[in-house]
């Protein structure tokens, strides 16, 4: 073979490996350590076909195990049962009527029936009824191409209809409710499956939703005109079978077939969640959820689906640099390039250089920023988001990872939260939570503001004491803790902002480890501690080295600073030098482009190949869904591109070479969607010893505390317009008369 | 008309009265390439006048000198809408005895700006797909990017 | 049977183009070029617009066929026959034009190469 060939198979194999065919290390969960009693399964016939089903399924999750799919449009698997659409009617033998296979328990030996003659005209029936009220608007209905009642009246339903009697009296009218900016409302076509009331009672912990009057006066709808308050309300969307509820940014822009799907990520928080991008010519179309039952479940947040207008405004898409007045004017890459490289070579060393790496930072960029600023001779590369400098810090993963997984909530009997309020600095992590304490009767203690989370708390307090009174069982809430089989301990990342962040951390993590070792009596793999970060680069900066340390930049004071997508304003022109030359590397014009004297436009997370470690530490990737506006660059290009014509030397000339670069440096980057392990919680506590704690009075409050500030909160989100929108919709409904 | 080399010459001295001297004759040859006598009726606020000589024939008996500052960059767009009308014959009244009624909503009169700074560039009435963040600039005069390059650091 | 014994006899079954052994395809391959070379002075008139010399015609020559020097395959070799038959019909009843004959000639090569250094790709936004 030759060499040629050889390297050919090695990539295609490296393809093979960043593609994910390796397997998934789960955390051990319940199922595995309780060998409890399995129920004897039972069977049933489907079709004259047996299958073996456990005892508390219902009819049609018997059907779907046999694999027949029965039409429905109220039952969801993620929703509470209501039996009300009819539509998934089956015949079973020795029933005198159809019986509706979402609601009906199956029964040892039970034979059902889904393509009998009765069962068909039971479908046809229910369509001609649902039929009888729905307007005939499918061309200007946006749901058109993706509607279950469309499609299922094309599968099941009759070619005509009966109720032609209706030319006078009409259809049913029910007028347009206003529920905000993101959910637009068409009542008319409602078939009253009840699924948006179920999730806003469920799954958001919101009751706005709901029903009035009965039969066919029956309208969904919030009862005074008001506002839709949550933070998971475009998923309703999603859920809704029909057309009553769509996007309201979305509205008439296009058909489901004219779109180009790409399987992405969110990069608005730390958690990852899974999305599918619809871009048709080079336009962000909408961002709907893609399933993925370890990060989101099949829900994500408002900002991760109604942000992406934001990737159209303020955007860099020309190199600039500043003229002799002192003003930013476009210009081309090659002089950008050269005026950089020509200031960075005018310092002679690295010393006094500093980089800062921000939210929306993949891997790809981040480790071609290192090692171009580590060969120039700088060493304070850090990541906004700081991290306390006690015990092992960073060099552990365990230290900084939400090593409990976002699945192993569900196993999980007590959660502490501390400093954190999951519902706006993680969504879906926070309905993942709400999910285990309606079905699993998880205990959940706060420490931290009295907050809403939509689900009830044992509210611990605020200040720090509650910890060290924790620790050492002085609590009211210890004995509690001390039972707990699988407890949690969520620390928020904001608060490292804190001055007693270290104290915070050591105390927080030998609370953890005292909890491990009770808990590892019942599963030895439990891992107590997490940390839930709020950035979505962040665990990847930390796995490939960078500083959480933005202090040491103002301490340096660099005459040189590389902001790669520092968006926070946490360093301001006053702090620095005067004659410090400051490059701005993004895809925004937002705060860091501000206090720039040189930008270079970077690509958005729909518009490169970039590997996001989230907080889990689980490594994905997104994908191109649009190229990058103008004249703007891959980050890792740009930062390749600037290290060649600064005379260093990065060996990276593709998207494999630098990714193997990865695997040099931080393997579990480039081991796509698996959750490498991470343990050594013991080490880190022995070092943890020798910490002093030294504690604040100020209380532990997490720095988003109403939905009005969840909205905006980075570059894309403070550029869209729709996310403005929320803020003052959010305001008006706090005016307003029906505010509760 | 008489064909005497006397009526020629007695023309040549008509012609020089009526521009002014020689000086003006022979830059007005030089300006026009014609010399025509005719009456004044008229001049616009822009310094252009006209005049009118019924002897020549229709299409040739209306005439401009365009405002001397102009020098030889004159254009017929120079005209305003009120002379163009008596000029182009569209009406025998020339504005200085039947003015055009003036509305507030009229603007003054601009010649065509084709080739210079000012030209008119039809745009795009569909917006941009991606709009560009504009940095702080010192007005809102649009830079040329070209020009930039000799103005970097 | 063993399957030893089965191998030859497929090889053998495989049916020739033209050639039945190498001697033959030698032939055929200087055949054509032969032809090639005797149309030299007929190419620099039909094609003037090249400015071809003949010298450097002679080389274009040369160049397209020792391009194939390293094929061994009887079949392979005999279909490169053909096609370079066709090619000769083609130039010689000027069936081309000036532009597409060109496309002989390496060094008239006008299609704009991708730059192959990375910052070049960079700047050209590849």
């Amino acid at each position: 073979m030759s060499s040629v060939q050889l390297k050919r198979l090695l990539v295609a194999l490296n393809r093979v490996k960043q593609h994910g065919y390796i397997p998934k290390c789960k955390q051990s969960t319940a199922a595995a350590a309780q060998p409890k009693k399995e129920p004897e399964k039972i069977e049933v016939f489907v079709d004259g076909k047996p299958i073996h089903v456990e005892p508390n399924t219902t009819v049609l999750q018997a059907c779907a195990v046999a694999g027949v799919e029965i039409p429905r449009y109220c039952y969801h698997e993620r929703l509470s049962i209501a039996g009300n659409c009819r539509m998934c009617l089956v015949e079973i033998e020795k029933t005198p009527k159809p019986v509706a296979s979402c609601a009906m328990p199956v029964m040892k030996g039970m034979r059902i029936l889904t393509d009998s003659p009765l069962t068909k005209r039971a479908r046809e029936g229910v369509m001609e009824f649902l039929l009888v009220n729905h307007p005939l608007d499918c061309p200007i209905c946006d749901q058109g191409g993706e509607c279950d009642l469309q499609d299922q009246s094309m599968a099941f339903g009759n070619d005509r209809s009966r109720f032609t009697d209706n030319e006078f009296s009409g259809k049913r009218c029910v007028e347009d409710k206003n529920i905000g900016p993101l959910v637009k409302t068409s009542m008319n076509r409602c078939i009253h499956c009840t699924r948006c009331v179920r999730f806003g009672s469920e799954v958001a912990g919101v009751s706005d939703l709901g029903t009035t009057g009965r039969g066919s006066d029956m309208i969904i709808g919030t009862y005074v005109e008001r506002l839709f308050m949550s933070e998971l309300s475009g998923n309703v969307i999603d859920l809704c079978p029909v057309g009553a509820l769509t996007s309201k940014p979305y509205a008439f822009t296009a058909r489901p077939w004219e779109t180009r799907k790409t399987e992405s990520v969110d990069v608005m928080d730390a958690l990852g969640s899974n999305i599918v991008i619809n871009t048709r010519g080079g336009d962000v179309l909408r961002v709907i959820p893609r399933t993925n039952e370890e990060v989101n479940e099949e829900w994500i947040s408002d900002k991760t689906r109604f942000a992406y207008d934001g990737l159209k405004l303020q955007r860099l898409t020309a190199p600039m640099l500043k003229n002799r007045d002192g003003y930013l004017v476009p210009c081309d890459w090659e002089d950008a390039l050269s005026v950089v490289a020509e200031r960075i070579g005018r310092l002679g060393n690295g010393s006094k250089m500093a980089a800062l790496a921000g939210r929306f930072c993949d891997a790809e960029g981040l480790i071609a920023l290192k090692d171009l600023m580590n060969q120039l001779g700088c060493e304070t590369v850090c990541v906004e988001e700081r991290f306390p400098n006690v015990g092992a810090s960073i060099d552990l993963r365990s230290n900084y990872l939400f090593n409990g997984t976002i699945a192993g909530i569900e196993q999980a009997d007590l959660v502490v939260l501390i400093g954190t309020n999951p519902r706006y600095e993680a969504p879906v992590l926070n309905a993942r939570i709400r999910k285990a304490f309606i079905h699993n009767d998880l205990q959940v203690a706060v420490i931290g503001p009295k907050i809403d989370l939509t689900y009830s708390y044992e509210h611990l307090g605020d200040n720090t004491n509650i910890l060290s009174d924790l620790a050492s069982g002085k609590h009211a809430f210890s004995k509690a803790l001390n039972g707990a089989k699988r407890p949690l301990v969520i620390l928020g990342s904001a608060m490292f902002e804190r001055p007693d962040a270290a104290s915070l951390y050591a105390s927080a993590a030998q609370l953890s480890e005292k909890l491990r070792d009770v808990s590892s009596k019942e599963d030895k793999e439990w891992r107590v501690f997490n940390v839930l970060h709020r950035n979505a680069s962040q665990v990847a900066a930390l796995d490939l080295g960078y500083k959480p340390d933005v202090k040491s930049i103002i301490d340096l004071k660099p005459s040189l600073l590389y902001l790669f997508g520092a968006d926070e304003g946490l360093i301001k022109r006053e702090d620095l030098p005067k004659d410090c030359y400051i490059i701005y590397q993004g895809h925004h014009g937002d705060r860091g482009a501000k206090i720039a004297d040189a930008i270079l436009p970077g690509a958005a997370y729909t518009e490169k190949h970039g590997i996001y470690a989230n907080t889990e530490g689980r490594a994905q990737q997104t994908h191109v869904a649009t190229t990058p506006p103008g004249k703007a660059r891959e980050d890792w290009k740009i930062i390749r591109a600037l290290a060649e014509v600064c005379g260093a030397s990065l060996r990276y000339n593709d998207i494999d070479e630098i990714r193997e670069r990865i695997e040099q440096v931080a393997p579990n980057l480039t081991r796509l969607d698996s959750i490498e392990q991470a343990n050594y919680f013991k080490q880190n506590i022995e070092l943890l010893k020798q910490h002093q704690s030294s504690f604040h009075n100020q209380p532990l409050t997490p720095p988003i505390n109403n939905l009005k500030d969840f909205y905006m909160t980075d570059s894309i989100s403070r550029a869209s317009l729709t996310m403005a929108k929320c803020v003052k919709a959010v305001d008006q409904q706090l005016k307003s008369q029906h505010r509760n | 008309m008489s064909e005497g080399i006397l009526a020629k010459v007695g023309q040549w001295f008509k012609i020089m009265r009526h521009y002014g001297g020689i000086k003006n004759t022979v830059l007005s040859l030089y300006r026009y390439d014609d010399l025509k006598t005719g009456n004044f009726i008229g001049a616009d606020k822009y310094g252009n006048r006209y005049y009118q000589n019924t002897r020549y024939f229709v299409g040739r008996s209306r005439w401009v000198q365009y405002a001397d500052r102009v020098g030889l960059d004159y254009d017929a767009s120079q005209v305003p809408p009120e002379w163009h009308r008596w000029l182009q014959y569209i009406t025998d009244d020339p504005p200085t005895t039947t003015p055009l009624k003036k509305y507030p909503w009229m603007i003054d009169h601009i010649e065509n700006r084709t080739g210079t700074s000012q030209i008119y560039v039809p745009y795009t009435t569909v917006p941009p797909k991606i709009q560009s963040w504009q940095p702080p600039t010192p007005s809102t005069t649009t830079q040329n990017i070209s020009s930039t390059k000799s103005q970097l650091q | 049977m063993s399957l030893a014994a089965r191998i030859p006899q497929t090889l053998k079954q495989v049916r020739p183009v033209l050639s039945t052994d190498h001697a033959e395809a030698k032939r055929r391959v200087l055949n054509l070029y032969k032809i090639w070379l005797r149309q030299i002075p007929y190419i620099r008139v039909d094609y003037i617009k090249n400015n071809w010399s003949e010298i450097r015609l002679r080389d274009v020559i040369k160049e397209n066929f020792m391009r194939n020097k390293d094929i061994t395959d009887l079949r392979v070799i005999d279909l490169l026959v053909v096609r370079g038959q066709m090619d000769f019909v083609e130039t010689a009843e000027i069936w081309r034009q000036q532009h597409n004959a060109a496309t002989l000639d390496s060094r008239k090569d006008t299609y704009k190469k991708k730059p192959a250094g990375f910052l070049e790709r960079f700047y050209e936004g590849h």
